[in-house]
């Protein structure tokens, strides 16, 4: 992972770094939130350790300038307050965690495990398998006997059934799930259970949706 | 000496007249449905060379008996579908014919080959009023039937196409190119009998 930090208490910065440096992370390290939006617009990060108490520009400002450019990272503040308002702004802003100072290195640490673990073993799993059926989530392809291509709405959908196998599943919730952000009305998911079910069969799959329009679906062997 | 012998003059005429049954059968559907049974039907004798050479390639005598009976696609015919189900309901008419008698079918829709090849293969033996290899008069010959979507013949085609020119510089990449989107016609394919029965159901 290639981690940027930006700390301005030259004695912190330094610390951490190094163990981050340690731990095997490819570390860039900045001393005011200026410095962190340049260096975010020259170099990819995985995650950003961003303090809010800065020179030239806050943590605060950082983030939202880095946000305002369309950049998703993972970013984590220190806070040196352990107000909650602090921690509020931060998130709403668009931080995704933050930790409160003084904090251990160890709890840092951890907390950057974890978000490794989430993004490669999670979420980089490309593959999801049940009974003979395979997703492949990369190339959108649906695969036993034969393969077949899914449009992106029907790896989404095919996806949640096959992390919720055997569960009832709400015509609502799929829909929520599925076409939340989309100009889309709810009888959009009939059509789409009706395509999985032609294309499990055209493939010899041996698992079948169960479920009536309108109603709640569910993923079982056939 | 033709590789059919005496029987190469059947050859064609069992072919025009088993096409214009078939197309008989697809007016009948058309008129009682009002939606064409298939969008296209072709066919061919298989030529004397490419006969020769294939009763060679499998160490067969060059005779009659080889063309006809051990080789069972001399006469082939193609018919393609604008949806998937209406092959099926070709296959189901086809079968009804009391002069046609289905000996084999091979599903590569449901079961395509590893190369993303999807077609429906039957071979049919039908009854004609020429003698055939046996000496029987009314004879039976073998016709081979392929039926296909119009996405799967457009398909094979562009894999005829790089199965015949031999000098692809990068072949693993065009077999998978054409691998992946074989699978990607099959989804249009079956999204728009999807569709269909969607429509049907009202």
């Amino acid at each position: 992972m290639k981690i940027l930090l930006a700390e301005d208490e030259a004695q912190l910065n330094r610390v951490v770094t190094v163990a981050m440096q340690k731990s095997g992370y490819e570390v860039d390290s900045v001393f005011n939130g200026q410095e962190a939006v340049d260096a975010v617009k020259k170099h990819p990060y995985d995650v950003i350790i961003m303090d809010i108490m800065m020179p030239v520009k806050n943590g605060l400002e950082a983030v939202k300038e880095i946000r305002a450019t369309g950049d998703k990272t993972y970013i984590m503040m220190l806070t040196a307050k352990s107000e909650i308002d602090d921690k509020v702004t931060g998130l709403d802003v668009g931080a995704d965690d933050y930790l409160t100072k003084p904090f251990s290195l160890k709890e840092l640490l951890a907390r950057l495990r974890s978000k490794e673990r989430r993004s490669e073993d999670y979420n980089s799993k490309q593959e999801l398998n049940y009974d003979n059926l395979k997703l492949d989530l990369n190339s959108q392809e649906l695969s036993s006997n034969n393969s077949i291509s899914l449009s992106k709405q029907e790896t989404s959908l095919m996806r949640y059934f096959l992390l919720n196998p055997g569960k009832q599943l709400s015509t609502r919730e799929l829909f929520n799930h599925v076409w939340k952000e989309e100009d889309e009305t709810e009888d959009v998911v009939w059509v789409y259970i009706s395509y999985l079910r032609s294309k499990l069969q055209s493939i010899g799959a041996h698992v079948k949706i169960l479920g009536e329009k309108g109603g709640s679906f569910s993923l079982t062997r056939a | 000496m033709s590789i059919y012998g005496k029987y190469a003059a059947y050859l064609p005429q069992i072919l025009d007249e088993t096409m214009a049954q078939i197309r008989e059968i697809g007016q009948a559907y058309q008129e009682k449905n009002g939606q064409k049974l298939y969008e296209h039907l072709e066919g061919r004798v298989k030529g004397e060379e490419s006969m020769t050479q294939k009763c060679k390639k499998k160490g067969l005598p060059l005779t009659p008996e080889s063309a006809l009976l051990e080789n069972r696609d001399a006469i082939g015919l193609r018919i393609v579908c604008n949806f998937i189900d209406d092959i099926y309901t070709c296959i189901d008419l086809l079968k009804k014919q009391s002069n046609f008698k289905i000996v084999k079918e091979k599903d590569y829709i449901t079961d395509a080959k590893a190369n993303g090849y999807r077609s429906y293969h039957l071979i049919m033996v039908v009854e004609t009023p020429f003698e055939d290899v046996h000496g029987n008069k009314p004879g039976q010959y073998f016709v081979e039937i392929q039926l296909r979507t119009i996405a799967m013949d457009t398909w094979a085609s562009l894999e005829h196409e790089m199965k015949y020119k031999h000098d692809i510089k990068n072949p693993e990449r065009i077999s998978k190119e054409l691998k992946r989107v074989a699978d990607e016609l099959a989804s249009c394919d079956v999204s728009m009998q999807t569709i269909r029965q969607l429509i049907k159901e009202g």
